[in-house]
């Protein structure tokens, strides 16, 4: 199965709302999503300069799902909607 | 001899004295666009301290002064003697000086008073030309010493106060200190195994070879070096913002393909821009946000040597520029810091297209418009790093 793709956007609006605490998101992955899942950082995905996205800071899901305001939790939450 | 073709970097190594809280050697130097000429002054004040000090601040202001308003040799170097307050303990008055005076063509005057003497490396070569003696009347004891040459590209000259010559004075190796010659020795290998080692690592080198020299590490004098290195310009272009036009994308695009030098790109979106029209990946190593600082970390493309986070970054280098404060600072303004300081032309090229979302005023910080933090960095680089700087915006 293919990984699923979590990127966190570090562009400027993003990290002053606290991507930066999002790199850890990988520490609180449950043992059962650790090798399910793939996390890196994106330059700027461009989302804050559209008001229909929600506020900063982003998460992207497999290229698809948007996650604003995104938290070490409403992340797991995300990933774990798609695993099962 | 200026402009494109060779570019004059001057650059000075000091450390003070073990014990002492400021250098009792004092460097200045100018750069005079209108008459493509640079005036470079190192003095070494009498003692160490706050009084060394003054002697030696006197010393180069005054010089650099007068040279710069073409003032003649002998009265200048009088008035600096007959200014400098006399020193209660040794009743005397005195500063040492060397003063370089670059005029456009490449023609060089040296004047000296009781520094070592001058290196002029040519081809590896110290290049020993004779000094002009002269003798104040009122001053018969200081004998101010003149050179005139003409230098040319690849040319170095390194001038240092008597700290470093000085260096290990006593011990068995350098009874007589590291003097003119072991230091000679030294930059010749230096240089032997790194031909265009710049003006600023080869005076940190000297400077710190010397430290070596004395016992325990420590520093005996105010030890100061001072290098001016006739060189191929090293250069760099910045692109930072998405230009006001979409259709002058392409024109960043061009700008990286092409460009004869180093290139960095600030912003996110200038980034995804370049990625976008030159079809190249952009890759961000997540891991490096835990070494990264209080910045976003850097990213990197093929065929660009930094990308970095825009406005944030600029702040921060333009704060450590400004203050003067080089090290410590988060991996992307360290890196983008490094990569200034190793280049002697920069190119700023801005895209004024303003991004809403850091106009937001819940954002928790202040984020300056690109323009103006641009265009102070611009200033800093030309006043207090002497580096030839252009900006264009689009």
């Amino acid at each position: 199965m293919e990984k699923i793709k979590v990127e966190i956007c570090v562009g400027t609006t993003c990290f002053v709302l606290g991507a930066s605490a999002l790199q850890d998101i990988e520490m609180f992955l449950p043992e059962e999503l650790k090798d399910k899942v793939e996390i890196t950082g994106a330059n700027c995905l461009g989302l804050c300069k559209n008001s229909h996205f929600g506020d900063a800071p982003f998460v992207r899901i497999n290229e698809s799902i948007i996650v604003s305001q995104a938290t070490i939790d409403s992340v797991i939450n995300e990933i774990k909607k798609l695993v099962k | 001899m200026n402009g494109d073709e060779t570019f004059i970097e001057i650059e000075c190594s000091q450390s003070i004295k073990t014990g002492e809280s400021v250098c009792g050697d004092a460097f200045k130097t100018v750069r005079l666009d209108d008459e493509n000429r640079h005036i470079a002054v190192l003095s070494d004040g009498l003692g160490s301290g706050i009084k060394a000090c003054l002697l030696a601040s006197m010393t180069t202001t005054m010089a650099l002064e007068f040279i710069r308003k073409n003032m003649d040799v002998l009265p200048s170097a009088e008035i600096i003697m007959d200014t400098l307050p006399v020193c209660e303990l040794r009743k005397i008055s005195y500063a040492t000086f060397s003063i370089f005076d670059i005029l456009s063509g490449g023609k060089v005057r040296v004047i000296e008073m009781d520094n070592p003497k001058f290196i002029h490396l040519r081809n590896g070569k110290d290049v020993q030309w004779e000094a002009k003696t002269m003798v104040s009347e009122k001053w018969p004891d200081r004998k101010l010493g003149v050179t005139e040459f003409k230098a040319i590209a690849g040319d170095r000259i390194i001038c240092f106060s008597d700290g470093v010559s000085q260096a290990g004075l006593g011990s068995p190796e350098n009874k007589f200190g590291w003097r003119r010659d072991g230091a000679l020795k030294f930059i010749q290998d230096v240089i032997a195994k790194e031909p265009s080692v710049s003006a600023r690592e080869l005076a940190r080198k000297i400077t710190v070879e010397a430290r070596s020299k004395n016992p325990e590490y420590k520093y005996l004098d105010d030890t100061s070096c001072m290098v001016i290195y006739f060189r191929k310009p090293r250069k760099l272009q910045l692109l930072t913002g998405p230009p006001f036009n979409e259709e002058n994308d392409k024109i960043f695009a061009k700008r990286v393909l092409s460009y004869e030098g180093k290139t960095v790109l600030c912003g996110g979106t200038t980034a995804n821009i370049i990625s976008r029209e030159l079809n190249r990946k952009i890759t961000t190593n997540l891991k490096l946000i835990r070494i990264s600082g209080n910045l976003p970390p850097p990213s990197q493309m093929d065929g660009v040597d930094l990308i970095t986070e825009g406005i944030l970054t600029l702040t921060e280098v333009c704060r450590a520029l400004e203050a003067g404060k080089l090290y410590d600072l988060p991996l992307a303004a360290s890196e983008l810091t490094n990569m200034l300081m190793n280049s002697d032309v920069i190119d700023l090229i801005v895209g004024t297209k303003v991004n809403e979302a850091h106009q937001d005023p819940n954002l928790p910080v202040d984020l300056e418009i690109r323009r103006n933090i641009v265009k102070k960095i611009k200033y800093i680089l030309e006043q207090k790093y002497r580096k030839l700087v252009t900006i264009k915006y689009y």
